[in-house]
């Protein structure tokens, strides 16, 4: 299992000042896959995308993507390995464009996604190209908050909670766009507190409690194990 | 020709084009500044200080075969130093960043507005060693003398040509930042750094660059300027105050608005010239008011959400450093000794100075607004003390209580205008507003201009106790000082005193319990300038004199400074802060002019290597040797039953 890890998180602590939000994260993603952390609020399922991009600074442990270890490094350089980021309040800047939001993250390898594709995709965001960024609705927001990180090259994309507050139709909408990525060979480290949407979509889902991973579940024994699940769940 | 109620046009047209010509240089300035505040939420204070670089280099270019006689250099002109001297001053302002503002990022704004100013005086005061106030002549380039006749004027080609300039500078910097892509990445790091940094952006680079490139607009300026203004080390000083109004009138966050703003205020005041002239110097400190009062995000300003309060204090309030109880009477014996230890008059100038920081500190410290106009009630309470004492006859300490009034009255109406906003945007307001008051008086006719009052009798104190006596007198003052001391303590320790805590600590949270915030702020700020006003008014009777000094912005930045040394918020860091800089001055001021560079590195130094201050400092060392203490009792007692240690 671990020989094909290519993204490995081992040991991984962090704090926020002085109180402690992960207490020795472990998991790992293959290439190719789509793997979910589940967890219920302040889990530290957010912490940890945000410790692998390198946004939080106090943290110890390991963070192993393609045989480099990333804990360390600052979030520019990061990114520029081939890791993109979809933060949970999207991050819409309100001073650009559409056309600029989508524009602006920069290509960091070649084999990102063509602008017309990514419009093929999201067909909204091509007709409000020229609006300002958070004039968009919410599940418009989401859709440009994927999109942007679609050109750049990166294979691997970090989506943090990308079905909040959404409508329904919406949430299926996006369904479709991770299962297209994953068919275009995109890796995906998704967080999730919506199970029924991840259990479609992922290969394999870690449950997130208190800073660290208690349970693993493979896409096969989702089924059978429906109460475990809620029962991490509820609240 | 006609003419314009009464105004002779040619006078009219004259003083608009000067107006235009101060304008665009407000223009360019105000760009950098608000450049550098969007994105690095610095209040770039060395702006000015940074253009008479511009200008000076445009002198030293021209100079460089007197400058290294020996080198055989050529005499670089106007175009060469156009080109060479912003690239210049861009790159040493690439090295401030690097070395100095960097590292205040992460802190409070105050830090770097501290840092601003200690660097905008160390350089300043370099310069004014070497050239003094005498002004350095830089002629108008050949290709660019003479007139045009526009019918109604003639326009020095010169004049025509810096309007034209700076306009399309301005033009293009907009233009970059709102419709490139490279400006789609300044406007995105401005709202969101960390995010653009995941995005593979080096965003700390591009601060770099960002604050390098406002900065070599004010080298431009600075080169552009040479020719009009003399090539002065003061030049800068003079601009920068205004140039904050500026930015705060245009908007926060709007280049647009910085670019207006400028070049319309520059023509405002030209006009006043025409029509009110006693008003040019502070018609656009007033129009800030009026602006800040009408909307307060300025006038193309978004508003948006509020700076938090200033929470650099260090005290606990349970430690002994904080009991005021205590520290009256020890403070009490320490006065009654002191006038044999020291010159009377120079602890009187502590004991003046240590109210002054502590009632600064009341509201900075304690209410975490970053006030920076304290000068304003310092100084306006001395000279009517002066004046009342001089002129009309007070007593002393009917002087002084008619000082006190007169601060107060000040304070409430600046608090009332400045509340409406935060962090920086409250220090460049209180400083604007500061300058009003300032301007006041050196126009005024009873403030004497440049003399101030001066002879102000010190009399005899409730009619009976002559304070020409050094020891009277120093009682006095030190029986104001406690007085002053006591009240504070009791301010702090009082219901009132713990609400202004809690806006300093989450001022969301206080609205949230019911609290009016604002007022609170505006008593709190209120009762500041009296006890400033109390220490004004004090020190006129003691040292017989008021003058512009007391005014002057660096009387604000003192007041900081002496919080900052001693431990912002803390009930004693003001006064050791006080005696601290009071003596500092006294032992320096053998060396003339450096003084001033002296206490501007004092101000770097106390930025990047002491932030807590001496009794902040202090309080730490205690407080963690009280935790490992406490820890050690835990340790040694193993009997008791550690009912929370699993948790």
């Amino acid at each position: 299992m671990t020989s094909s890890a290519w993204l490995t998180v081992r040991d991984l602590e962090g704090w926020y000042g002085e109180s402690q939000a992960l207490h020795g994260m472990n998991f790992e993603v293959r290439r190719g896959e789509v793997v979910t952390l589940l967890g219920r609020n302040g889990a530290g399922k957010t912490t940890t995308l945000r410790a692998i991009m390198g946004l939080l600074r106090k943290k110890t442990g390991e963070i192993r993507f393609a045989d480099e270890n990333l804990a360390g490094r600052l979030p520019e350089y990061i990114a520029r390995r081939g890791i993109a980021y979809c933060p949970e309040e999207r991050g819409i800047f309100a001073s650009l464009s559409v056309e600029e939001n989508l524009m602006l993250p920069l290509v960091v390898a070649e084999g990102g996604m063509a602008l017309p594709d990514i419009l093929e995709l999201f067909p909204n965001l091509g007709e409000r190209r020229a609006s300002q960024g958070t004039k968009l609705s919410g599940g418009e927001q989401q859709m440009l908050a994927i999109a942007r990180i679609l050109r750049t090259g990166a294979r691997l994309l970090l989506l943090d909670e990308p079905t909040e507050g959404l409508a329904p139709v919406i949430v299926q909408q996006i369904g479709s766009v991770v299962r297209q990525l994953k068919e275009r060979g995109f890796t995906v480290l998704l967080v999730e507190q919506n199970f029924r949407f991840a259990s479609k979509l992922a290969d394999r889902h870690y449950v997130v409690e208190n800073g660290k991973v208690i349970d693993t579940l493979d896409a096969n024994d989702v089924a059978a194990n429906a109460e475990r699940i809620q029962k991490y769940l509820k609240v | 020709m006609f003419e314009l109620i009464g105004i002779p046009p040619m006078l009219l047209f004259g003083q608009l084009m000067i107006g235009l010509i101060n304008g665009v240089f407000y223009a360019m300035m105000s760009l950098g500044v608000a450049i550098i505040f969007g994105m690095l939420r610095i209040g770039n204070f060395v702006h000015g200080a940074q253009y008479m670089l511009g200008a000076f280099g445009a002198w030293y270019l021209l100079h460089l075969p007197d400058l290294f006689p020996g080198l055989g250099l050529p005499a670089l002109g106007y175009w060469w130093a156009l080109v060479i001297v912003p690239v210049a001053v861009g790159l040493v302002g690439a090295a401030t960043e690097r070395l100095f503002i960097r590292r205040v990022y992460d802190l409070e704004h105050a830090y770097g507005l501290l840092l601003t100013v200690g660097l905008a005086m160390v350089i300043e005061g370099l310069f004014n060693v070497r050239y003094g106030a005498a002004g350095q002549q830089y002629n108008v380039p050949e290709t660019l003398k003479g007139v045009v006749n526009l019918g109604f004027m003639f326009l020095p080609i010169y004049r025509l040509w810096v309007i034209v300039a700076g306009i399309v500078v301005c033009v293009v910097t907009w233009f970059v930042i709102e419709r490139t892509k490279l400006g789609s990445y300044l406007r995105a790091a401005t709202e969101n750094p960390d995010l653009v940094r995941a995005f593979g952006i080096n965003v700390p680079r591009m601060l770099m660059l960002t604050y390098a490139f406002g900065v070599g607009l004010a080298g431009l300026a600075g080169v552009m300027a040479a020719p009009i203004y003399q090539v002065s080390p003061q030049m800068g000083q003079s601009i920068i105050i205004t140039i904050f109004a500026v930015v705060v009138i245009g908007g926060m966050g709007s280049i647009f608005g910085a670019i207006f703003s400028g070049l319309m205020l520059g023509l405002i005041e030209g006009l006043t010239k025409v029509f009110y002239p006693q008003g040019s110097t502070t018609v656009i400190f007033v129009i800030m008011a009026i602006v800040l009062v009408f909307r307060p995000a300025g006038l193309f300003g978004k508003e948006t959400s509020a700076f938090h309060a200033a929470d650099m204090s260090n005290a606990r309030s349970d430690s002994f450093l904080e009991n005021g109880r205590l520290w009256l009477p020890v403070l009490a014996v320490i006065g009654a000794a002191l006038p044999f230890l020291v010159y009377p008059v120079f602890a009187m100038k502590m004991l003046c100075f240590a109210l002054f920081a502590s009632a600064y500190n009341l509201v900075f410290g304690y209410v975490g607004l970053l006030a920076f106009g304290h000068a304003a009630f310092f100084g306006a309470s001395a000279y009517v003390a002066a004046q009342s004492a001089a002129v009309w006859g007070f007593p002393p300490e009917l002087a002084i209580l008619a000082g006190v009034a007169m601060a107060t009255v000040i304070g409430a109406l600046f608090g009332w205008l400045a509340i409406r906003r935060q962090g920086l945007y409250f220090a460049m307001i209180t400083l604007a507003l500061a300058q009003i008051v300032y301007f006041y008086a050196i126009q005024a006719s009873w403030t004497h201009g440049e003399d101030g009052i001066q002879q102000v009798p010190r009399g005899y104190l409730f009619g009976m106790i002559d304070l020409d006596q050094p020891l009277n007198m120093y009682y006095f003052v030190l029986a104001i000082f406690l007085a002053g001391f006591a009240l504070i303590y009791r301010i702090i320790h009082s219901p009132f005193g713990q609400v202004l805590k809690s806006v300093r600590e989450n001022e969301p949270r206080a609205i949230s319990l019911g609290y009016s915030t604002d007022r609170f702020k505006l008593i709190a700020f209120t009762l500041s300038a009296m006890l400033a006003g109390l220490a004004g008014g004090t020190k006129a009777i003691v040292f017989q004199i008021a003058s512009l000094t007391d005014l002057h912005f660096m009387t604000s930045a003192e007041a900081l400074l002496m919080s900052l040394i001693g431990g912002v918020g803390t009930l004693l860091g003001p006064i050791v802060g006080a005696v601290v800089v009071v003596t500092m001055q006294k032992e320096f001021a053998s060396l003339g002019s450096w003084v001033v560079v002296v206490q501007g590195a004092a101000f770097v130094l106390c930025v990047l290597f002491l932030r807590k201050g001496v009794v902040g400092t202090l309080e730490e060392y205690l407080s963690n040797r009280q935790a490992r203490r406490a820890a050690l009792a835990v340790a040694d007692r193993p009997e008791t039953p550690r009912a929370g240690a699993a948790s």
